[in-house]
């Protein structure tokens, strides 16, 4: 364990904050500070060290938003927990252990389990309950696509370094780095502005994703039925027919936004799974970055469902209408809703007809002040831990790079469930 | 830690030729020992009750990304109303329900056959999260681009030796597997089939010389478990003749055939479709050096999964029901998730469920064969019992061959087949042969200094079914998990690995490539014994090796 005046010099070092988890950072830690020695988006430097200031530092637990001796909020978070007859463990972003943790958690006191953005992920899960499905994962997207078309409106705020990284990469060994063609489908205005760089393997189009289906359809029928021009639909036709690797990207938590995001996410699988008759393409549907992967996974191979459990004794049940956590908070069918927040910056929106108990790192948003909140550290920079990228392959290692001002979020559970 | 005694029981310990000897059993510290010096804390009259060392199951899909999907894609199947277990289903059970299924029935070490090293943190954590049993993996080689290049380069064995030791240690893994060598990549670059003496468009590799490749380096490395082979031409009519090929191609090193009674098929009779366990069992008789797993089909519904996306691809088209995945990983292999549905009016299926059953049964030796259903892509490892009945019982198996509702009695000479296995056999292909085969030197026996897994079994069951399939007794590390046929205390079994010798400068060529090419680095690649000891939650147990390596 290091010396809080220790300096250390990091390499290597995996991000935890959004799904694309670059591993690739280095980092200087000057008493107890986080200094990012990486060339990066300025955005991710900021989420390691946003983390540094004497604020962040001095958060105390709270009850009713008043500052209170751990032990103090332990006890009362008992109290609110044995008072519950039905308490839900929403998980607001973890890593695998902490959601672990979450399971075990949810069992002890018969609780029930979802993930805040499960209506979003189990759009994705859908596609390969109903029907077939092609994927595809991040270095073969940078190694042998030789086409890839992504559907955003605003992918680089999401994913800061994903074209960097892995569309337009600098080296590429199946397919040469210099003949990748890139198609990024969505507000134009607004992607460039975002681009890190000017890349003429880059090809912005302006249209609206809410049609997608609608440009897979004339894909499809080989004629135009969209807003695109002819000769820009008839060139990227071209592009896509000629291709030996295409792969279709989508982030679902933009397409949710449409009412009819299923059909879209099914028609570009269909689409990708027709043509895999002849040739090869493939999806990379892009994960939140709420640990949303981490959940699914863990959640799935220790109960075989993603989300939405309830537990009662040994045994539990899953039903996606009747454990929708949002759904039941806003229908009131809670009375205590605990999250655990180890690593998102997104407000939580709490409702105050029932009890909230936040368990999260100390920057965390949120619209009112909850009964209880206990900062914790962050898998990653506090702790060690684990977390899954967003093509659901690779799992990475985060480790702890600073002696952590809080408990664990794991620790927390553990004392206020015991 | 508490003492155990095991009394007067019938003992079958095949590793030291003690077949049915009315013995005692001790235990001490976690290990067999020869006696006990003080009167032991438990004494369990095994009067009635048969001993045998924890059974070991060497091929079962029980972590990893595909066998997570496959949880998630069959989600109206976790419809168990067993409240001693979870919802999940039998083929695709929770690594709780896993670790509980596998010791109710007596089994205390389990294999993941097909862990991918780009997903090894995966595979490790869902293993780590199965309760009682100890476990390992085989890494995937034989499709990663590095490893083709290399070949196509013409590297230096040392060099490819020196990979794959790396690979073996970054991944944790006891064994390397190769799936369809070459083919899944072959998918990648659009190559829809991909024979023995093929080569790949991209590399100009034959799966040939993969085999061979990968043969002489886990054999001049001193690996102790073969070369774990999915050949080509997964289900293909006509696929034995590939078979004995990718047999030849390891030159007379060490290989080991999974599921082999999906590589058994011959092509002829009005279906094109027949059986070739005679001739593949005629090699397997005769050429040392060789060892198997059936991968038994079982009737009623399951899930296929496999690191062979070239063959799942093709076979999504019998998808029941009609849903299915397959993917592309990281330059590393692919997966490929198809749920199955094996039916007794189907000609195919009953035929292969007869063509898994002459295998073990013309198989000479039961240290070369072993009892897997290739779980879960012949039928969940829960129906291990009733497979033992099928082996031990031609009255049995008769029985059922008749009531298939499809006559393949003209295709199989199943019935003409006299043979019954004997307990003895049993526990060899269960447990001293597996343990040998894997180099785990303290298990599938009941030596002193051996550890203390055992399993105890209820002699007075008429049914060999019902006596395999609820052990009254299990001994994990010298506790006592299962009492009564009812589990007791949860404990966590180890990860066995293996660590070859490597030259470290291979390190930094991967270190460059990974840069370039790859989209982790390598020193997050490899999983260290801190990590899987603190993080993922499973203790590391370092296998020795047979010898120094060769070159």
């Amino acid at each position: 364990m290091p010396k809080i005046s220790d300096s250390i010099d990091y390499k290597d070092i995996v991000c935890p904050f959004c799904s694309l988890h670059c591993d690739d950072l280095k980092l200087k830690i000057i008493d107890n500070k986080i200094y990012v020695k990486s060339d990066i988006n300025e955005s991710c430097k900021d989420k390691f060290e946003r983390n540094n200031s004497t604020s962040i530092n001095t958060v105390s637990p709270k009850i009713n938003s008043k500052s209170q001796s751990f032990d103090t909020v332990v006890k009362h978070s008992k109290k609110l927990i044995n008072e519950s007859n039905e308490t839900l463990i929403f998980n607001a972003s973890a890593d695998v252990n902490i959601a672990r943790e979450l399971i075990v958690s949810t069992s002890k006191i018969n609780g029930i389990f979802d993930h805040i953005n499960s209506e979003t992920f189990l759009k994705n899960i859908d596609i390969y309950q109903r029907k077939g499905f092609m994927s595809t994962s991040l270095s073969e997207v940078k190694n042998k696509s030789d086409v890839i078309v992504l559907f955003s409106d605003n992918i680089l705020k999401n994913y800061p370094r994903l074209v960097e990284r892995v569309l337009a990469p600098d080296n590429s060994f199946s397919v040469k780095a210099n003949k990748k063609k890139i198609y990024i489908i969505g507000n134009k205005k607004n992607n460039i502005k975002q681009s890190f760089k000017k890349d003429s393997r880059i090809e912005y189009i302006d249209f609206n994703i809410r049609d997608t289906s609608m440009l897979i359809e004339s894909l499809k029928k080989k004629s135009n039925k969209t807003s695109i021009k002819d000769n820009i639909f008839n060139e990227f036709l071209q592009r896509i027919n000629n291709s030996k690797y295409l792969t279709i990207c989508w982030a679902t938590s933009e397409l949710i936004k449409n009412v009819n995001c299923y059909n879209t996410i099914s028609s570009i699988s269909e689409y990708v799974v027709s043509i895999n008759e002849k040739s090869r393409a493939a999806c990379l549907p892009l994960a939140g970055n709420d640990g949303d992967v981490s959940n699914i996974q863990t959640t799935g191979w220790l109960t075989g469902f993603p989300s939405r459990i309830k537990f009662t004794g040994n045994y539990f049940e899953y039903d996606r209408d009747l454990y929708h956590g949002n759904n039941l908070i806003e229908s009131n069918n809670i009375d205590l809703v605990i999250y655990v927040n180890g690593i998102s910056n997104k407000k939580l929106i709490l409702n105050k007809k029932n009890k909230n108990i936040i368990i999260g790192h100390p920057s965390t948003k949120y619209d009112i002040q909850p009964d209880v909140f206990i900062p914790c550290g962050i898998p990653g920079i506090d702790y060690k831990g684990l977390i899954f990228r967003t093509d659901n392959v690779v799992t990475l290692p985060l480790v702890d790079i600073k002696i952590p001002t809080y408990r664990s979020a794991q620790e927390i559970l553990r004392r206020i469930l015991n | 830690m508490t003492t155990i005694h095991l009394k007067n029981g019938h003992v079958f310990d095949p590793a030291n030729r003690v077949y049915n000897k009315k013995k005692d059993v001790f235990i001490q510290d976690g290990k067999v020992v020869k006696s006990l010096k003080k009167k032991s804390d438990q004494i369990i009259n095994c009067t009635d009750k048969i001993i045998m060392p924890g059974a070991i199951d060497l091929h079962t899909h029980i972590g990893g990304g595909k066998v997570n999907i496959a949880r998630l894609m069959l989600q109206e199947f976790h419809n168990n109303s067993d409240r001693d277990y979870d919802l999940t289903a039998d083929f695709v059970p929770s690594t709780l329900k896993t670790g509980l299924q596998y010791i109710g029935m007596g089994y205390t070490s389990c294999f993941e056959p097909a862990l991918l090293p780009m997903n090894a943190r995966q595979s490790h954590l869902e293993m780590a999260d199965i309760p009682f049993v100890d476990k390992g993996g085989y890494a995937l080689l034989g499709n990663d681009d590095y490893l083709l290049a290399m070949i196509a380069k013409g590297a230096h064995q040392s060099e490819i030796n020196d990979y794959v030791a790396f690979i073996l240690k970054a991944s944790q893994c006891i064994g390397i597997k190769v799936v369809n060598a070459g083919g899944i990549n072959a998918f990648k670059f659009n190559q829809r089939a991909l024979d023995v003496d093929e080569q790949s468009i991209r590399y100009k590799v034959t799966p040939r010389k993969i085999v061979n490749v990968l043969a002489r380096a886990v054999y001049e490395l001193g690996v102790p478990h073969p070369l774990h082979v999915h050949c080509s031409n997964l289900g293909v009519p006509g696929n034995f003749k590939s078979t004995i090929e990718t047999i030849k191609a390891a030159e007379g090193l060490p290989i080991h055939i999974t599921h082999i009674q999906f590589h058994s098929y011959g092509d002829n009779g009005d279906r094109k479709f027949s059986s070739a366990s005679a001739e593949i069992t005629e090699y397997l008789n005769k050429v040392p050096n060789l060892t198997c797993d059936v991968g038994q089909i079982m009737f009623g519904q399951t899930v296929t999964m496999s690191g062979d996306s070239m063959k799942q691809h093709k076979n999504h088209k019998h998808a029941h029901p009609k849903k299915w995945l397959c993917m592309d990983i990281e330059c590393d292999a692919g997966c490929g998730v198809v749920p199955f549905k094996y039916k007794d009016q189907s000609f195919v299926n009953a035929l292969q469920w007869a063509i898994g059953l002459e295998t073990f049964l013309l198989a000479e030796d039961a240290e070369k064969i072993f009892l897997t259903t290739d779980h879960p892509n012949g039928g969940p490892f829960t129906s291990y019992p009733h497979l033992i009945k099928l082996l031990m019982d031609k009255t049995f198996r008769d029985d059922l061959l008749d009531r298939l509702a499809v006559d393949i009695k003209e295709h199989t000479i199943l019935k003409d087949i006299k043979r019954e296995y004997t307990l003895s056999e049993i526990a060899t292909m269960t447990r001293s042969a597996p343990a040998k085969i894997l180099g785990l030197k303290n298990k599938g026996s009941l030596s002193a200094g051996s550890d203390a897994d055992i399993t105890v079994y209820d002699k007075k069951l008429n049914d060999i079914e019902e006596m395999f399939a609820h052990p009254s007794h299990v001994i994990k590390d010298g506790i006592l998990v299962v009492k009564n046929s009812v589990v007791q205390d949860y404990i966590w079994g180890k990860t066995q690995v293996v660590k070859p010798e490597y030259d470290p400068s291979i390190e930094k060529k991967l270190d460059k490539h990974f840069k370039k090419f790859n989209t982790i680095g390598l020193s997050n690649f490899a999983i260290s014994n801190d990590e899987m000891s603190e993080v993922i939650g499973s203790d590391v147990n370092e296998n020795e090796c047979l010898r120094k390596r060769i070159s």
